[in-house]
């Protein structure tokens, strides 16, 4: 099994490359959104699922690279390649000035505090005039679901491999170790700082990407759907049902529950939410490592592994 | 110098309500050491609850507040002995994310319950008002205050001169000595989350009359309850008031001289700041 597990992560990518050529548009467009959250769910699995770091404000760099890039476009008429890049300078930035400060607080301090921040920057980039204050910005139109489709999927699977490598290198095991005990990998000489900002801009790189290729994919944006908290309680969601912390498990979970929800949104706006708010708590408490734990401890263990994770953390 | 006077007493008033959220933020957090997120959403709850106990049965909403309350205090019991009792002991993440789901059930829930309409609790002195020194003190806003230090020191007394109290206290300082006391900390977490809960209940009722309820006025109101509960200090509800106090005012404060639409920013910055700048030790006790 094991030795054939890293053919699967270039089948599978090859398998969905092909897809805008064989189904219809509503599949590629409902793909792209599917691709991006997972994006998303994969950065957010740097900082919260490895390092333990539960970020609440990964939606600011994804808001500040759909910003860049729209800003870019729009109002200096760059083109959408140096736009991305400049929404991605914008994200990382950003993951490096509040990351020094904010990643020195633990627990719900840091969760609260990155909260703040999406607040923050919400109502910052509403008052600020290149960037369309309220109403928000107009890209240039262009059509083409294909190339956001692939670009989206390169960025994925560019992601995951990052993300593979992390989990195989010394940096992941310090981001891990930091996650199990903080104190007790500084006494091991791991700079917990440098390691901590690091993986936060790593996540803040991919999400401003993810952000951009959005922009320029739906041509209008404006604070509320750039910096929707929303956004942010879907990738926490995906990754945690998914498997926090290892290479699939964010991926897994973003494609199913996208899948979930594109059903269910199509019957009751609102519905979708309240299923997202339902999983996560029964989540929580049922599968608390996800669901890749969830298929290795049910085949040993049937229904006594649910048992088993809720008689762990009762009081 | 009386516009001056007026905002300062302006943001005393909406202060007191903030410190008010800021007391069952902190009583959950200090007790349970749980940072509930759905805390917004147990406010916005008993924003509603009062809301339909004043249109539908035309219970005057002050009459009605302890009412809202104890329906607040069971559901949260409630939530305690059947869910959150399941995961006390997880890690942190674990907590945080089960209350952030919650959070997430109830603002849907509302949605679909009660539409996204705005709400107002508005009973007939809502538009009347005293004049003191040229400064206007609305009754309403003035009641609500007035029940907010009310309910601060009656949770004082409750865990200062109460069994109850002094098991909660216990439980919160070391639990296993507690249990060996003959605590039984399945009942006192939950006693301790319903209180809270009916603490969020009575905050948002009194925001209903003050203010305008939405399924939605929960998230700032989790992180502003946050910064209260943070700036008091989580050990002591009558700190909790003056950290709610010194939110209003800077609010107030920053819609006169600077503008409406920086006071998220300000009260947000002030967060990020607070919880920078001031060492965790400050806020570790409980």
């Amino acid at each position: 099994m094991s030795r054939y597990r890293w053919l699967a992560l270039p089948i599978a990518a090859a398998a969905l490359a092909v897809v805008p050529w064989v189904t219809s548009d509503t599949i590629v467009q409902y793909g792209i959104n599917a691709l991006l959250v997972a994006v998303l769910a994969q950065a957010w699995n740097i900082i919260g699922g490895f390092s333990g770091y539960p970020s609440f404000g990964n939606s600011v760099f994804y808001g500040l690279g759909t910003y860049g890039t729209a800003i870019a476009m729009a109002q200096l008429h760059w083109s959408f390649g140096s736009g991305l890049v400049f929404g991605a300078v914008l994200g990382v930035a950003c993951a490096l000035l509040f990351g020094l400060p904010i990643l020195r607080l633990r627990g719900p301090y840091f969760a609260i505090a990155t909260l703040g921040l999406a607040a923050v920057m919400s109502a910052i980039i509403a008052t600020v005039e290149i960037a369309g204050k309220n109403i928000g910005l107009i890209l240039p139109l262009f059509r083409g679901d294909t190339l956001f489709y692939e670009l989206s999927l390169i960025l994925l699977v560019a992601a995951t491999g990052t993300v593979a490598w992390i989990a195989r290198s010394r940096f992941g095991a310090g981001l891990v170790a930091i996650r199990e005990d903080e104190d007790a990998a500084q006494v091991m000489g791991i700079n917990t700082t440098m390691y901590k900002v690091a993986a936060l801009t790593v996540a803040a790189l991919f999400s401003a990407l993810a952000g951009g290729i959005h922009a320029y994919w739906i041509t209008f944006i404006d604070p509320a759907s750039a910096f929707d908290p929303s956004l942010n309680v879907r990738m926490v969601i995906m990754t945690l049902f998914g498997g926090p912390g290892t290479v699939m498990g964010p991926v897994l979970g973003a494609f199913v529950l996208s899948a979930v929800s594109e059903v269910l949104a199509s019957q009751a706006t609102g519905v979708a939410s309240l299923f997202y708010g339902f999983v996560i708590v029964v989540a929580v408490v049922l599968m608390p490592k996800g669901l890749l734990d969830l298929v290795d401890g049910f085949r040993e263990r049937r229904w006594r592994y649910f048992a088993d994770n809720v008689r762990r953390f009762r009081i | 110098m009386q516009l001056f006077g007026q905002i300062l007493v302006n943001g005393i008033l909406l202060g007191g309500l903030y410190g008010l959220m800021g007391l069952g933020m902190g009583l959950v957090w200090g007790v349970l050491k749980i940072v509930n997120l759905a805390h917004g959403a147990l406010i916005m709850l008993g924003g509603y609850a009062l809301y339909y106990l004043y249109t539908k049965a035309g219970i005057d909403p002050f009459v009605g507040l302890p009412l809202a309350m104890l329906g607040m205090f069971v559901l949260g019991y409630l939530l305690q002995i059947l869910l959150l009792n399941l995961i006390v002991r997880s890690a942190q993440l674990n907590t945080l994310l089960l209350t952030f789901g919650l959070d997430v059930v109830f603002v849907y829930m509302a949605q679909l319950l009660f539409t996204a309409d705005f709400r107002t609790i508005n009973p007939p002195y809502a538009g009347k008002n005293v004049s003191l020194a040229g400064v206007t003190v609305p009754y309403a806003q003035l009641g609500a205050f007035g029940v907010a230090v009310l309910l601060a020191a009656l949770l004082y007394l409750l865990l200062d001169r109460t069994r109850t109290g002094r098991a909660i206290r216990a439980t919160a300082q070391n639990l296993v000595a507690a249990r060996l006391y003959g605590v039984n900390p399945k009942r006192i977490y939950a006693v301790t989350f319903g209180t809270g809960a009916a603490l969020a209940g009575a905050a948002g009722g009194l925001y209903g009359i003050v203010s305008q309820i939405t399924p939605y006025i929960g998230v700032t109101l989790t992180a502003k309850s946050f910064v209260i509960a943070i700036l008091g200090g989580l050990d002591n509800p009558l700190g909790v008031i003056v950290g709610g106090l010194i939110l209003g005012v800077a609010e107030a404060m920053t819609a006169l001289y600077l503008d409406p639409t920086y006071t998220d920013i300000i009260s947000f910055g002030l967060l990020v700041l607070v919880l920078v700048a001031r060492p965790a030790q400050l806020v570790g006790r409980a």
